[in-house]
């Protein structure tokens, strides 16, 4: 019996999870919400990436010439990938490198807890003294790294450039 | 096919991260072109004038002859759970707040600095600040408290 029950439940999950997953309002919300957050944290990291090179510094993960060059390209990619999820251009690229960025920062965040650093985030200000890490930053962080899966596995592609454009191109053809 | 995409157009976006950001970088000359990145580069540990490195050996002979002062950078609470012997507590970032302990030490004494070990860069840090004051013999002991509490050397811990 104990069988039968535990098969239900996962069915059950994964139509639940299907529905949501193929929701068109859904995944424009995620979209749009996840793509105006990675634009808005970008722009501090973009505009200073000596601070934001500090910022990784903090964390003592990476020899100094790495996370400079690494503060060169990060903002670069987040305002990319922020764009990207707004008007729907790459979109399954974007979703995916969003949930990589997430699922590093989260990790780097931990080892640093772990290793007892009393230093600021650099998440979306470069401020020092502002915005320290926690254990709230990483539930944060996971509850964002979950709706980047969830884009990421979205099947749903309505209300997109990429989407417009394909269906522009299906008119002319016919 | 969902990652294979996600993986191809993922590499164009990273692509194209990577000259937006070398290209405004260089043309606003910020970040790795700011000349201050550049200063800094020359400051940096390594050169001529940064304090020497000194081994676990080197450390307990230096601890035995009792003349050297051990500074401790690592955060107050990983030093209240254990130090070595007679060691005083400098955490990096409190720096400014502890003026007054600096003022008591002369600058010609020989200061070992010390914090967790490999993994942490706060001794290289705190020792160039130190330099930087003008404390003349600062030396540091890379392989930190790992090294010396796994050689059971003197050490003290303070009741939480």
């Amino acid at each position: 019996m104990e069988g039968v029950g535990s098969r239900e439940i996962p069915f059950g999950a994964a139509t639940a999870m299907k529905h949501l997953l193929s929701n068109n309002y859904l995944s424009l919300l995620t979209r749009l919400f996840l793509g105006t957050l990675f634009v808005i944290s970008s722009i501090d990291k973009v505009a200073d990436p000596g601070a934001f090179a500090d910022s990784i510094n903090n964390y003592k993960l990476f020899p100094p010439i790495l996370t400079t060059s690494l503060a060169t390209v990060l903002g670069w990619l987040e305002l990319l990938c922020g764009v990207s999820l707004l008007f729907g251009i790459l979109s399954r690229g974007s979703s995916f490198l969003v949930s990589l960025m997430l699922a590093v920062f989260t990790l780097a965040v931990f080892s640093a807890l772990v290793r007892g650093l009393d230093i600021s985030c650099g998440c979306f200000t470069q401020d020092p003294a502002a915005d320290k890490i926690g254990w709230t930053k990483i539930v944060q962080n996971l509850s964002l790294l979950g709706l980047g899966l969830f884009l990421f596995f979205s099947d749903t592609n309505k209300f997109t450039v990429e989407a417009y454009f394909r269906n522009k191109q299906l008119d002319d053809v016919r | 096919m969902r990652f294979q995409q996600a993986l191809r157009e993922a590499f164009w976006l990273g692509i194209a991260a990577v000259f937006l950001g070398f290209v405004y970088t260089a043309s606003t000359e910020k970040g790795v072109f700011s000349r201050s990145f550049t200063e800094r580069k020359n400051d940096a540990p390594g050169t001529v004038s940064s304090p020497a490195m000194v081994s676990l050996d080197q450390a307990k002979t230096l601890f035995d002859g009792g003349d050297a002062l051990f500074i401790d950078a690592r955060h107050e609470f990983d030093y209240k759970l254990g130090h070595i012997r007679s060691a005083i507590n400098i955490p990096l970032n409190s720096l400014d707040t502890r003026q007054d302990v600096l003022s008591t030490i002369s600058k010609e004494r020989l200061i070992i600095v010390y914090c967790d070990g490999a993994e942490c860069n706060s001794s290289i840090e705190l020792s160039a600040k130190l330099s930087a004051f003008g404390f003349s013999n600062v030396k540091i002991f890379f392989g930190g408290w790992r090294e010396w509490e796994a050689a059971k050397f003197p050490l003290e811990r303070q009741p939480q």
